[in-house]
């Protein structure tokens, strides 16, 4: 008797180590995610991405079948965390409210090429750059979701919600005071902008104190949404955050209207029957919060149609599924490593560059750069989901981005050479080099923690250096969580020489943000008057020519390339994995599918 | 009796204080704050800054605290910087939710545990026995989120038996039959994967209770004087084998808002846990600090609780 139990013993506990081997794996794929939600400053290396150079991905997908009338298109929001629930584009924060508003969007402008404004949305825009003004029109008959017309007022209140002395949110920023009157009125000694005027019901003049290229990406102030002024002209602006008309029940322009919401956990949407491209094929679209953990499965049971981006560290669970198709695109993102070479001084709000830094000698960054075998990373780590970056502008913007430039490619010899040549030389023959005076030199590598891959990334990157002599070390002996990270790396802190991060860098690629003089987001602390003048030379008014201005951006780039102060590691591929009961789906940036378009050639999900 | 416990509750007014100093100070150490993640090209470091100036983060700390504290003792915790609701209105929510699975898991394990622990005393070195300790040691040994996924997987995925994420389905409307139904629906399967892994101390403690018991001299004297076994065990042993468990009860009721982490991120499950830990992530300081003045409140209370309910369960235990 006593062995038979020892052997169902010893059989349980197989299993459960089994079980527990399979289940790792699942809830360590967690991590990247977990984070992400609220993190626009982007994980170094916690997610999947590539070029344009993927051939294997397709952006687009065309599913036999009849179209049937209506139908509920069942959406998942991968999530590890409840959705905050802001539904107004002027207060809201979370990035993952923004992903529910894209079905109810109140969007002015529709984009195209390198996600400049065009003509063929709601509203229209003119530029009158000698005045430094523009003007905005209503082109169509376009009524709210509750069948009130769009008027002027619509697109003026917005620009005096987030210009109200008592607005809490992010947006009234540097960009936003470039509107004429807006400081006024933000410190009560107006009552409305002066800068902003309305021509007739359908149309509004906007003035600004300077025009740059970036107003065609509905930058400058510009604000490109309309806020349902009927709805909201009653409730003070410091209690619209906690409103239903925010939180519960917005009047919208979008395809689909807001019906019924659980809190943090799921929406259900109804068409709008008053959408001015016309009422929507599909009765419904409820979107429901998933964990990354399940949402493998749930899009293999049929649970899903689609999900909003899906965890790249988890494709292998689905790119061999036969009920539904994996569709990429670029993300609007690039991960870099960037060196330390200086200080921000918070008194002058300017970046000093030290000249006598630990890494400001380009030859030693040069090296270090070409020292990482960054394709075998994204070949055996990402699946090919990330590229090699070539230089800082993601692909996604055609007209800017310049594919004729090569990067740092992966060339030990060289980066053997540069040091020889620079003075690093190995002077007592343990393999590591020594300084230019021949002292231990040893360098202090910053980098996030994320998914359990990165740890592993991370040694095969100081594996690379040891091979050309260089010892590289973590800064703090370990990775660092994300917002010790991001204070350290803020903060200049001596522990770090170099750092891994990412950029997402939106719509409009201006890198004055990030490289500019009085940047505090230019970590690398790397200024100079020739930086300076190319960096103002790309939003310049004769940049207005996107001819011009990626002239612009090249000769940036091969600046940047030339001082190796920021080496551009990877490009990232977004996935989204569509059920085949979706007939036609689109999701390339320039050509996206309209949610009123969207149809089913089958009643329930395919399995 | 009662005086003592007017002074326990009297004492714990100076032990929150303190909590509340330490909490509030540590919270303030962490690297980052609530807007360190907003962070893109496109936010600008100015207005930023002017959030943090406006939140009041450059103030002294003690100025901080001293604004905090006066206001959470009328009951203002402030409002949440990522949720940007009043910090009571989310707990509330939250904590609404976490109790309904709590007690619904509670529920089940003592459904589960007390017959178990019983029968595992009873009847103990029997296959019965065995198997229930066998069963009681893996529930022990394996780690809850293993579980977890395991269950949502296969009856969630796969066979389709309850729902997988959320507490409630969205298409029904609040306050009808269905409505309350769904939501019930919805606690199933994580309060059964709860129940089923939570029985090991109840069941352990039951079992080695009663084997003891059966060994003590009340019981021979119960039987000599001819009472039957199964009279013995309902009325003698089960009552006293009762009190380890009841020495918990306390701690297991204030426990009851606690959350689970991995229940709530396995199954989608928006409780306090998670509330928690996110807060923590994203600095979001006003919802950390309540609620680890909540916890510590609950902790303080669940003791008292424990105590009270000890004295009344064995009157051989008075506190005074």
């Amino acid at each position: 008797m006593k062995k038979k139990y020892w052997l169902l013993l010893s059989t349980v506990f197989a299993i459960m180590l089994v079980l527990a081997a399979c289940t790792e794996k699942e809830t360590g794929s967690e991590k990247p995610t977990d984070k992400e939600p609220e993190k626009t400053e982007e994980g170094a290396k916690d997610e999947g991405g590539t070029t344009a150079e993927q051939p294997t991905l397709a952006s687009e997908v065309t599913n036999e079948g009849d179209a049937l009338a209506g139908g509920t298109l069942k959406y998942a929001l991968v999530t590890s965390s409840p959705f905050k629930g802001v539904f107004n584009w002027e207060l809201y924060q979370d990035k993952y409210d923004s992903e529910i508003m894209k079905f109810t969007t109140n969007v002015l402008f529709d984009t195209g090429e390198d996600f400049l404004v065009t003509d063929k949305g709601i509203a229209k825009l003119d530029v009158d750059v000698d005045n430094n003004k523009a003007t905005v029109t209503i082109q169509h008959d376009v009524k709210w979701s509750d069948g009130t017309p769009l008027t002027a007022d619509d697109l003026i209140y917005p620009y005096e919600i987030i210009g109200h002395p008592d607005y809490t949110g992010i947006r009234y920023d540097d960009d936003f005071q470039n509107i004429v009157g807006v400081v006024e009125y933000n410190a009560g000694k107006a009552d409305t902008i002066s800068g902003i005027k309305k021509i007739d019901d359908k149309s509004i003049e906007i003035t600004f104190k300077k025009v740059s290229p970036a107003i065609y990406s509905i930058g400058d102030g510009l604000w490109g949404y309309a806020a349902p002024k009927h709805q909201l002209k009653d409730i003070p602006v410091a209690d619209l955050i906690t409103s239903d008309a925010v939180r519960k029940s917005p009047v919208t322009l979008g395809a689909f209207k807001f019906d019924k919401l659980v809190d943090g956990e799921s929406v259900q949407f109804v068409a709008n029957e008053h959408h001015w491209r016309g009422k929507p094929k599909l009765d419904k679209v409820v979107v429901q919060v998933v964990p990354p953990a399940s949402i493998g499965e749930g899009l293999r049971t049929g649970q899903y149609d689609m999900a909003s981006s899906y965890p790249t560290n988890q494709y292998d669970g689905v790119k061999d599924l036969t009920n539904l198709t994996v569709l990429a695109r670029p993300e609007l993102a690039y991960s870099y490593v960037g060196f330390k070479l200086g200080k921000y001084d918070t008194n002058q709000k300017i970046n000093i560059t030290d000249e006598k830094a630990k890494m400001n000698d380009v030859k030693l960054r040069e090296a270090i750069a070409y020292a990482m075998d960054i394709e075998q990373v994204t070949e055996k780590f990402y699946q090919g989901l990330r590229s090699r970056a070539t230089g800082l502008i993601p692909p996604v913007f055609a007209s800017f981005y310049d594919s004729t430039l090569e990067g740092y490619n992966y060339d030990p010899e060289k980066a053997k050479a540069i040091l020889d040549e620079a003075g690093y030389k190995d002077v007592d023959g343990d393999g590591i080099r020594e300084d230019k005076e021949g002292k231990k030199f040893s360098i202090n590598l910053a980098s996030m923690e994320g998914s359990d891959t990165d740890e592993a990334i991370i040694e095969y990157y100081r594996q690379n250096w040891k091979e050309v002599g260089l010892d590289v070390q973590l800064s703090t002996g370990r990775l660092i969580e994300f917002q010790s990270f991001y204070e350290k790396v803020e903060m200049d802190d001596k522990e770090i020489d170099m750092f891994m991060a990412a950029w997402g860098t939106g719509t409009n690629p201006s890198p004055a943000g990030l490289y500019g003089k009085g940047a505090t987001f230019n970590f690398s602390r790397f200024v100079t008057d020739e930086l300076t003048a190319l960096l103002n030379d790309i939003d310049s008014k004769e940049a207005m020519d996107p001819a011009y201005r990626g002239k612009a951006f090249r000769a940036w780039e091969d600046y940047m390339f030339a001082q190796a102060t920021t080496v551009p590691m990877y490009f990232r591929l977004e996935i989204i994995p569509v059920n085949k009961r979706v007939k036609h789906l689109n999701i390339d940036w320039m050509n996206e599918t309209k949610w009123h378009e969207v149809e089913l050639v089958a009643e329930n999900p395919v399995k | 009796m009662w005086k003592t416990v007017i002074r326990r509750i009297l004492i714990m007014i100076p032990q929150l204080f303190i909590l509340s100093l330490l909490i509030f100070i540590l919270a303030k150490q962490m690297p980052g704050d609530p807007f360190t993640g907003l962070i893109t090209p496109e936010t600008d470091p100015n207005r930023i800054e002017e959030l943090r100036i406006k939140a009041g983060f450059y103030d002294p700390w003690y100025v901080q605290y001293y604004n905090w504290i006066t206001n959470a003792a009328q009951g203002d915790f402030g409002q949440s910087y990522t949720h940007e609701k009043p910090v009571a209105s989310i707990i509330g929510d939250r904590a609404e939710k976490t109790f309904a699975l709590a007690l619904f898991s509670v529920i089940l394990v003592y459904l589960i545990a007390i017959p178990l622990g019983v029968i595992a005393g009873r009847y103990h070195d029997t296959f019965v026995d065995k198997t229930i300790v066998l069963y009681s040691f893996i529930s022990f040994a394996i780690p809850a989120f293993v579980l977890y996924l395991i269950f949502v997987f296969v009856f969630g995925y796969r066979l389709m038996w309850f729902p997988t994420s959320g507490t409630v389905d969205v298409s029904l409307d609040p306050g009808t039959w269905e409505y309350y139904w769904n939501k019930f629906y919805h606690l199933l399967l994580p309060g059964i994967s709860y129940a089923i892994l939570g029985t090991t101390g109840i069941i352990q403690y039951l079992r080695t209770e009663i084997i003891d018991a059966k060994t003590m001299d009340y019981v021979k004297t119960a039987r000599s004087k001819g009472i039957p076994m199964k009279k013995v065990y309902s009325r003698h042993i089960f009552r006293n084998s009762l009190l380890p468990i009841a020495a918990f009860l306390g701690f297991t009721i204030t426990g009851l808002l606690g959350g689970s982490i991995f229940i709530e991120s396995v199954f989608a499950y928006p409780g306090m846990g998670k509330l928690f830990i996110d807060s923590i992530l994203s600095r979001d300081y006003s919802v950390i600090t309540a609620l680890v003045m909540l916890y510590g409140f609950l902790a303080l209370l669940g003791s008292l609780l424990s105590d009270i309910i000890l004295s009344i369960v064995d009157p051989r235990i008075r506190i005074d």
